[in-house]
């Protein structure tokens, strides 16, 4: 059983000697029972650490924002920041280093496995309890969830609960790591793009009308894309100011540049961004789900990275996020690449 | 005025409004609230709140403001530009929470002045407003009272409602609401004395039952002024993502951008649209040099913060926050207003 106790202590020990700069993890939310990212900077707040199925989170991409503010310092603190990460966390970890955008000395990993469950998803769990009011959640020892509510305690098979993405995990314990905690247990996964069935049993026509309503519906919030690890592009195609403009950037080099995506969030426009993500993803992303879970109004972008990761998978046998000492898919190529069309 | 209307004669009213657009909170296949137009289906108002308030039909997240195209005949080029104004069409927006009329009224302070907005003003003007005051919070973060609003406050609405059980009392409270009791008059009952104390007695319960509370909003605005350099902006910011949930689904946000958005460049045509903005995103104040005077997250935190407590106050003595708790209940990393506004609070002091 993952414990949460002895990351804690070795939270303490790298904090008190200096090891790390600091420890981004899971704390306390304002509500009093659903995991928050907290970064912690001093031993001495360490036991605010918490670890339980709200630890939804991919902590992995605050190491972006580490690396941007790291860049600006004058006189870099060349230490590692520790990073509490679940399996699918540590993937992103994964191909963060082999696209090099870190370095595996930037971070020090403390990994905690899900060993058979996984997180929770908040909208099967208000459903499940009704008008009851959660308090906290746990795991038990019979792959329950014990969930002490305003209404006493209730217990659900995880299976119940799991987040859609845990219920296709191919490995519920982090695949990188400097210290871990718990089991590496696999849960077996049965059909691993299950979720994709019901999307590829449609018609073009159903698939199209079916992405159309859900594309509709986009405000344009950006939540998918900044909540993504693997989105860490300095400049976006969405954003209004794309290019690298200096002081020395010319009227003429600004005006000469392409818009390649309206401002309007209308459905042509909105396709075009989720598109540019999707495909910026294929054989990057490690389904975290982060980008479905932070959507406001619930379109299943999960669909799109699947199915890419499916593509992957079925044309290159290759799995995202395993092997850091990999090329990266899209930037590999084999000589005897059966593909003869490049040449 | 005030009126009696029983839930069973709610779609008789709604049948009556025929010259009107008429919106109701709708459930999506997501259980998410949404307003929608009607279909007459099925009308109630057994609703908590919608996920996009209504401020997407008063100042819509893409406002088309004028079509220009140019046209050559020979050597002689012609610009033609044609302003665009909402379309001419009276709208009812019915199930309108308090706390996010309220919000429409602080828009109303700042797309007035010293300039009215003319798209914002048309469909402001054409649009009634019916409310339906909260016998029960609609999130587990609702905090109107601690902004000065409350779960029947009236401003910004044409018309309250109040569930009574089996009927609604109806508080008229401008002309655009008396208009729209008269096109339905037949339905509605005149109160009895017991209804109106039926109807306080509801608004006062309702009022114990927000949980959340930010104490005195009031001195943090005097607060936040010492604390624009302080380390907790960077500190709560931390966990930022830097998305726009929080100002995109915020009642009274109003950030705007104008572009021009090309169909075809050559020959030129297109459209001068404004669409929504926010504060949160690194674009935002991005210069055309190069500068960003607010190039951090940290920066951008303090701004979304400082607009609704100290800005606002400063410039129309009312907080630019109505205690919806939108922010709080859809970030993806749990930012919570109150209790970053708990520790300005504790900083400052």
């Amino acid at each position: 059983m993952a414990k949460i106790e002895d990351l804690k202590e070795e939270a303490k020990k790298l904090l008190r000697e200096g090891k790390v700069k600091y420890i981004i993890g899971y704390g306390v939310g304002g509500n009093g029972w659903t995991a928050v990212p907290v970064f912690i900077k001093k031993p001495e707040d360490v036991d605010g650490l918490i670890w339980d199925p709200t630890c939804v989170h991919n902590l992995a991409r605050f190491l972006v924002d580490e690396k941007r503010r790291k860049a600006k310092e004058k006189q870099p603190d060349a230490r590692p920041v520790g990073i509490i990460v679940k399996g699918c966390d540590s993937r992103a970890i994964v191909v963060l280093l082999q696209e090099k955008f870190i370095d595996r000395k930037d971070v020090y990993i403390l990994g905690v496995s899900c060993e058979k469950a996984g997180v929770v998803d908040d909208k099967k769990l208000a459903k499940k309890l009704k008008e009851k009011k959660p308090k906290k959640i746990e795991l038990g020892d019979n792959g329950q969830f014990i969930i002490d509510t305003d209404g006493g305690k209730v217990e659900v098979p995880v299976e119940e609960l799991l987040a859609e993405r845990c219920l296709e995990c191919k490995a519920n314990f982090p695949v990188i790591y400097d210290v871990l905690s718990g089991d590496k247990t696999k849960r077996a996964v049965d059909k691993p793009f299950g979720s994709l069935e019901k999307i590829e049993a449609l018609s073009s026509e159903e698939r199209w009308n079916f992405w159309r309503a859900e594309l509709e519906k986009c405000i344009r919030c950006y939540a998918c894309r900044s909540v993504c690890p693997m989105c860490y592009c300095d400049e976006c195609v969405v954003d209004s100011i794309n290019m690298a403009v200096a002081a020395d950037t010319s009227a003429e080099e600004k005006a000469q540049k392409i818009k390649w995506i309206q401002r309007s969030s209308e459905s042509s426009e909105n396709f075009v961004y989720h598109l540019v993500r999707a495909i910026h993803l294929g054989g990057r992303c490690i389904d975290c789900g982060e980008c479905e879970r932070a959507c406001p109004l619930d379109i299943p972008l999960r669909f799109l990275n699947k199915k890419l990761e499916k593509e992957a998978k079925d044309l290159f046998g290759y799995e995202a996020g395993f092997d850091s000492s990999l090329p990266a898919l899209i930037s590999c190529f084999k000589d005897d690449d059966p593909e003869d069309f490049i040449r | 005025m005030e009126k009696i209307l029983s839930k069973k004669a709610l779609p008789q009213w709604v049948k009556t409004l025929t010259s009107y657009k008429v919106y109701f909170p709708k459930k999506d296949k997501d259980e998410r609230w949404n307003y929608a137009e009607i279909d007459h289906e099925d009308i109630n108002l057994a609703f908590l709140n919608t996920t996009l308030p209504p401020k997407k039909l008063l100042f819509p997240q893409k406002e088309l403001f004028l079509e220009f195209a140019k046209t050559a005949d020979g050597d002689q080029e012609t610009l033609e530009v044609k302003e665009i104004l909402p379309d001419e069409q009276p709208v009812v927006i019915f199930g309108v929470r308090p706390c996010d009329a309220r919000a429409a009224w602080l828009l109303d302070k700042v797309f007035a002045g010293e300039f009215t907005d003319p798209y914002y003003w048309k469909r402001r003007n054409q649009t009634t407003l019916v409310g339906l005051a909260c016998d029960t919070p609609p999130w587990e973060n609702c905090f109107c009272l601690s902004v000065e609003g409350s779960p029947c406050s009236e401003e910004g609405l044409d018309i309250l409602l109040t569930d009574l059980g089996d009927k609604y009392f109806v508080k008229s409270l401008t002309e655009k609401g008396a208009t729209l009791i008269r096109a339905g008059k037949k339905v509605f009952q005149n109160p009895k004395p017991e209804d109106q104390k039926r109807a306080q007695a509801v608004q006062a319960e309702s009022v114990k039952k927000i949980k959340r509370q930010l104490k005195d909003a009031r001195a943090i605005s005097s607060t936040l002024k010492r604390m624009f350099d302080s380390p907790l902006w960077d500190e709560e910011s931390m966990s930022c993502i830097r998305c726009g949930i929080c100002t995109y689904l915020c009642p009274s946000c109003h950030c705007f951008d104008i572009n021009d958005e090309l169909e075809s460049a050559s020959p030129l045509k297109g459209n001068r649209v404004r669409t929504w903005d926010t504060c949160q995103f690194p674009d935002f104040t991005m210069h055309s040099s190069g500068h960003n005077p607010r190039p951090e997250k940290a920066s951008r935190l303090r701004q979304r913060l400082c607009h609704k407590f100290q800005y606002f106050v400063e410039t129309y003595d009312k907080f630019q926050c109505v205690g919806c708790g939108r922010c709080i209940s859809l970030c993806p990393v749990g930012i919570d207003i109150i209790k970053v506004l708990e520790k300005v609070n504790q900083h400052g002091t």
